[in-house]
């Protein structure tokens, strides 16, 4: 039994990482509607500003502050530079300049750091024992620190003027520019937030395993099967969903094996395509 | 604000939807558009407003040529326009539909957002009222805190309304306010209309409904086949032999 609940933490864990970056992925698509397939290499870069911050000052606080504020920096060059300028076109043009986006950060981050495995340099805490399950408290506190996360996105979704713009711009871009919205005040705060996200789930996943260039990478297509699970578009979908696939994953490796846990996402993704076409909460179509 | 519209033109493909309008709204005032489905007037709305960068001519509002503005821009300056089938931000509720539309919000910065929430709270403070007597103006109380994607067809075309009177709008453009209302609201939409053309809202009208729309106006354009047909006083124009056949499709 313990071992199960110990799985599941783990898969909690996980999910937060998987559900972090869905959730950057899904307010992208939502309202720049385009697959950013840079997410993954946004959460590398921010893995390395914290790594660097954290080697610098010893505080993991800084270092994750760090990590997401370059994140959002990534976030933010990548509209300004790249996606603002083919906003007119389609969003396969858009997908593909994100894809050479994820090339060029992995380039930069492999030139600048090398391609060695990394890790957080943190203190061993033994593990406090509830019952017999071993709980780490690094994991309680990544997990403070994306329920902290979380609540920023959401209160500034639905509780601030941009954010009830950035839903009205998702909801009707169109309506939204006649009605006087301003696209660039909307996407400047879509970019930061959404670098800051994916640094973020970036920055657990590092502490969590190891940081190389090709990390986010590989967490990309767990994410956006967490994206497409939750309904795309939605953001507490995607959240959900990521914890779902999270915990799937884990408790699923004793009976698949590591290897395998992988495709079981994308099984999960299949499942709910077929029989949920619009996601766990998906919006409706044909509602506007 | 005075709209002067020259050589409007719009091709889709090798098909001109509007075909070389040229005309001036006067500030202040009430005007009609009608012509048969398919004349083109949603389409020279679409245009005026800058969602067809591919349409040629100039339109100006007031002394400046905005034909090269963004609909953003041009919104900012006063002109908003409703759409033949009401569109809504269908997630938001009806409150916050109106609270988007309102315009100079300094929450839409993040450095004011988090550095200065004072003075974000007091610019919220002053929409919140706004938007609470637009809502009793249009008396949409009963479905302020719906998500707007649920409202009614009428009630949808009122949250329209709701809106672009949000933006602070100098010249609106309303496109087949009354289709699919019934006549007490007909009625009731009228007197909103001419209410705030009183406080200096001019209003340009699509609308099918002739004798809604000839009781409001006090000019009439008529449009066939992308070209405009007639110009004037209502009932002058609504006699004319040529209208009569474009509009009546030659039974009158
Ligand atoms: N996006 C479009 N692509 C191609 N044809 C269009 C488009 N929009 C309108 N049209 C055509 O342009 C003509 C005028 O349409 P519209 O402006 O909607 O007419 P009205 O509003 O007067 O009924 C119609 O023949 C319509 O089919
Ligand atoms: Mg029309």
């Amino acid at each position: 039994m313990a071992f199960w609940i110990e799985l599941l933490i783990s898969g909690l864990v996980a999910g937060l990482v998987i559900g972090l970056s869905a959730l950057s992925i899904t307010l992208v698509f939502g309202i720049a509607r385009f697959p950013n397939a840079a997410t993954g290499d946004t959460m590398t870069v921010g893995a390395y500003g914290a790594l660097l911050g954290h080697r610098a000052t010893n505080s993991l606080l800084v270092g994750g502050l760090t990590g997401a504020i370059a994140g959002a920096i990534v976030g933010f060059l990548g509209y300004w530079f790249i996606f603002r300028k083919l906003a007119q076109r389609s969003n396969v043009a858009l997908l593909v300049a994100s894809i050479g986006l994820a090339f060029v950060l992995r380039a930069i981050l492999g030139v600048s750091f090398g391609h060695s495995q990394q890790v957080f340099q943190l203190p061993l805490v033994r593990p406090w024992r509830i019952g017999d399950v071993p709980v780490h408290p690094n994991d309680l506190v990544l997990a403070g620190a994306c329920a902290t996360i979380l609540a920023i996105v959401f209160a500034i979704l639905h509780l601030t003027p941009i954010g009830r713009r950035m839903r009205a711009v998702a909801d009707d871009p169109a309506l939204a520019r006649v009605s006087g919205i301003s696209p660039s005040s909307v996407m400047t705060v879509l970019w930061l937030l959404a670098g800051a996200v994916s640094a973020s789930a970036g920055i657990v996943a590092g502490i969590k395993t190891v940081v190389s260039p090709e990390m986010g990478w590989d967490l990309l297509l767990p994410a956006f099967a967490a994206a497409i699970v939750g309904g795309i578009g939605s953001p507490v979908g995607a959240v959900v969903a990521g914890l779902l696939i999270g915990v799937v994953q884990e408790m699923a490796t004793p009976f698949v094996g590591f290897t395998y846990k992988i495709a079981l996402s994308f099984l999960l993704m299949l499942v709910v395509l077929l029989v949920r076409p619009r996601g766990l909460f998906g919006k409706l179509e044909g509602a506007r | 604000m005075k709209l002067a519209l020259r050589d409007i033109s719009v091709r889709f493909g090798g098909f001109k939807a509007v075909d070389g309008i040229s005309l001036a709204i006067e500030p202040g005032t009430l005007v009609g558009i009608i012509g048969p489905n398919g004349a083109g007037k949603s389409t020279l709305f679409s245009m005026v407003t800058g969602f067809l960068p591919h349409g040629e001519g100039v339109v100006s509002l007031g002394e400046a040529d905005i034909s090269r503005d963004t609909p953003f821009g041009r919104a900012r300056r006063g002109m908003v326009r409703t759409f033949q089938v009401p569109r809504e931000f269908a997630h938001l509720t009806v409150r916050e539909n109106l609270m988007a539309a309102a315009p100079g919000q300094s929450g839409e910065n993040l450095i004011d957002l988090f550095f200065r929430p004072g003075k974000v709270r007091n610019e919220e403070d002053a929409i919140r009222r706004e938007v609470e007597e637009t809502i009793d103006f249009l008396k949409l109380r009963a479905v302020a805190d719906v998500s707007a994607g649920r409202l009614s067809g009428g009630q949808k075309k009122l949250l329209e309304l709701g809106r672009v009177l949000m933006t602070k709008p100098k010249l609106i453009l309303l496109d087949e306010p009354f289709a699919g209302v019934n006549p007490v609201l007909i009625e009731e939409l009228s007197g909103h209309i001419r209410a705030l053309n009183q406080r200096g809202i001019g209003f340009v009208i699509i609308e099918h409904d002739l004798s809604a729309l000839s009781r409001l106006v006090s000019v009439l354009h008529v449009m066939d086949q992308g070209k405009l047909l007639a110009s004037g006083a209502p009932a002058e124009v609504l006699a004319r032999k040529d209208v009569r056949e474009a509009y009546l499709g030659g039974a009158a």
